[in-house]
């Protein structure tokens, strides 16, 4: 019996030593048997900004097209806005508005439930853009090679330089930002200061899968889940990253083509929405997504 | 089996007795596994009459190489160092397992006891934690900079040891410059960084101890035994250490990866040595081999 206890300690130390030095996530942990993408709807020229409001529905927009539609919790789409200026990037903040990259009039803007436009920045480029819990905005600017952000008094100032953004997005717990840049098979992250800074600039995130034949790994937008998994939607598919920074899988796209973002909806914020050209998908998973919770306010 | 005056084995004894543990144990009420039953040896343990080295914690904040993390580690020094002639170095990663007397490794008991029976030169050790960016505020998480540092392939954690961390150590100690007194060792991920650190500089790094190395692709480190095969020769030493039990995930297997890496080294005529055991992802059979290990590492010839 002695002995047996000691090879129990052996094992906890076994799976201790496990636990911290290659705890693995792997696709399995995310996807459900039997449940693949499904197709929402489609006959859009470019869809991208897909964005969670507080009850699940997701919505999306059509660059080309000028539009934002509306995914319902029943799956119905609807048109939500029109004339969008071009509106790409997407994402509720804490007030319930709806945040946008109205890249067609170089503006920052909300859209309120009944799709009426606020300018929040102006004389701005912008791709994307992530809303923080205390209302503080971070956004690209891919001519700019720069990154944005917007503190809770609605000043605006650049906060990152020297790389071509594109996609954006915060860990839950808000204290590090990420960044993709298209052709880089990295991620670029920072960590936050309470002032809204962005410092200690990483390649945390590598390396990306990239397809054979050449070119980067056109990574665009992220979301995180409820666990700090990384979701970024690239040529590869839609590829995954555990908290340290190590690459766990990579969920096939549902067609072949441009995967330009990714988000988390449904009424349990458990199913994945991609935007994927022309048309808009989504799939069930052991996931869930991430609000972010309110800080305190920049000093 | 000798090549290139290295040599390669395979841990029959120890998979023999693991074995013979593993018939026991399954006689026993809620055992476990009786293989990965290794134990210490004497020169593990704290001996009468043997000189005890010193160790001195300090901690370290990156400006250069991985700016914003800070990181806590120890210097060893053997009570035979007088400061004449330079030491000889090892570094370690996730230092504060290999120092702790403690635990699997011992690394500075080991170190007191070779060092005295003149097994192993008078070598200064550096044992590093791996970096930590901390967070800007409470309600935020820190970032564990330790995938970063150790998985990644490339020069980085090479350039954070030579121009932050040896310099820093050479203010206070007389270090050797030369590769062949310079060795770094490490577990899971610190094991391919210890091999990273010698395959991208191995001017100034000449000797491996890796001990269930993470030649996975966690971040691409599973290219590491086919650029072995691709690539000329280059002057290092590498003892590898893994066990039948050690990890299988979705990052590669990790028996497979060391046994790929023992092929590759094979292949191209390394000096090497590898030891295959019975053992999981842990650092039970690399600290009961510690004291063989480095003798074979620190070796004259």
């Amino acid at each position: 019996m002695r002995r047996a206890c000691l090879f129990s300690v052996a094992a906890v130390v076994t799976l201790a030593s496990s636990a911290t030095f290659a705890q693995d996530m792997k696709v399995a942990d995310i996807l459900i048997d039997g449940q693949g993408w499904q197709l929402i709807a489609e006959g859009f020229k470019f869809t991208e900004g897909p964005a969670v409001d507080a009850e699940g529905q997701v919505y999306f927009t059509d660059i080309p097209n000028n539009r934002i539609h509306k995914i319902a919790l029943d799956d119905k789409v609807t048109v939500f806005a029109e004339n969008t200026a071009a509106t790409n990037g997407l994402m509720f903040g804490p007030d319930g508005l709806l945040y946008g990259c109205r890249n067609g009039e170089k503006k920052i803007v909300t859209y309120d439930a009944q799709a009426q436009v606020q300018t929040i920045a102006d004389d701005v480029n912008s791709n994307d853009l992530v809303i923080a819990g205390d209302g503080g905005i971070y956004f690209t600017d891919p001519p700019g090679g720069r990154v944005w952000y917007i503190n809770p008094k609605r000043e605006k100032r650049v906060v990152a330089e020297g790389i071509k953004p594109n996609g954006v997005i915060l860990w839950p717990d808000q204290g590090t930002l990420v960044v993709t840049e298209s052709n880089e098979p990295i991620l670029w992250t920072f960590r936050v200061e309470r002032d809204g800074s962005l410092s200690q600039k990483d390649r945390y995130y590598s390396p990306l899968q990239v397809p054979p034949g050449g070119g980067g790994p056109g990574s665009d937008g992220m979301k995180v889940d409820s666990v700090g998994r990384l979701y970024v939607a690239t040529r590869a598919g839609l590829q995954f990253f555990d908290p340290t920074g190590r690459l766990g899988g990579t969920i096939l796209k549902p067609q072949p083509g441009p995967l330009a973002n990714v988000c988390f909806g449904g009424k349990n914020l458990d199913t994945l929405y991609v935007t994927a050209g022309d048309k808009v998908f989504k799939r069930k998973t052991q996931a869930t997504g991430v609000r972010y919770a309110k800080r305190p306010a920049a000093q | 089996m000798t090549q290139h005056g290295g040599s390669s084995r395979v841990s029959i004894l120890s998979g023999c007795v693991g074995l013979v543990l593993a018939v026991v144990s399954i006689c026993l009420p809620q055992s476990a596994s009786a293989a990965d039953d290794y134990q210490l040896g004497p020169d593990s343990q704290v001996q009468e009459g043997v000189p005890q080295g010193t160790v001195t914690k300090k901690m370290w904040k990156s400006e250069k190489v991985y700016p914003g993390t800070e990181r806590d580690y120890w210097i060893y020094v053997p009570k035979q160092y007088d400061g004449s002639q330079p030491a000889n170095v090892m570094v370690f990663q996730d230092g504060g397992s290999y120092v702790n007397p403690t635990q699997q490794f011992r690394t500075t008991i080991v170190f007191d006891n070779l060092i005295h029976k003149k097994e192993m030169p008078v070598t200064i050790g550096i044992f590093i934690n791996p970096g930590t960016i901390p967070a800007a505020g409470p309600d935020q998480k820190s970032r564990s900079n330790r995938s970063f540092e150790y998985d990644s392939l490339g020069d980085q954690y090479a350039r954070f040891l030579l121009e932050e961390i040896l310099p820093e150590v050479g203010k206070e100690y007389k270090l050797t410059n030369e590769a062949k007194g310079r060795a770094i060792g490490g577990i899971s991920s610190g094991g391919i960084c210890a091999w990273t650190v010698a395959w991208e500089r191995p001017d100034a790094f000449s000797k491996v101890l890796s001990h269930v190395g993470s030649f996975t692709n966690i971040r691409g480190g599973h290219a590491c035994h086919a650029l072995i095969r691709k690539t000329e020769r280059k002057p290092i030493r590498v003892f590898l250490q893994d066990g039948s039990g050690d990890l299988d995930n979705v990052h590669g297997s990790w028996p497979l990866a060391n046994q790929e890496m023992a092929a590759a080294l094979k292949f191209a005529k390394y000096d090497y040595r590898f030891e295959f055991g019975d053992g999981g992802h842990n650092g039970k059979h690399g600290g009961a081999i510690l004291p063989e290990s480095l003798r074979w590492l620190w070796r004259a010839e």
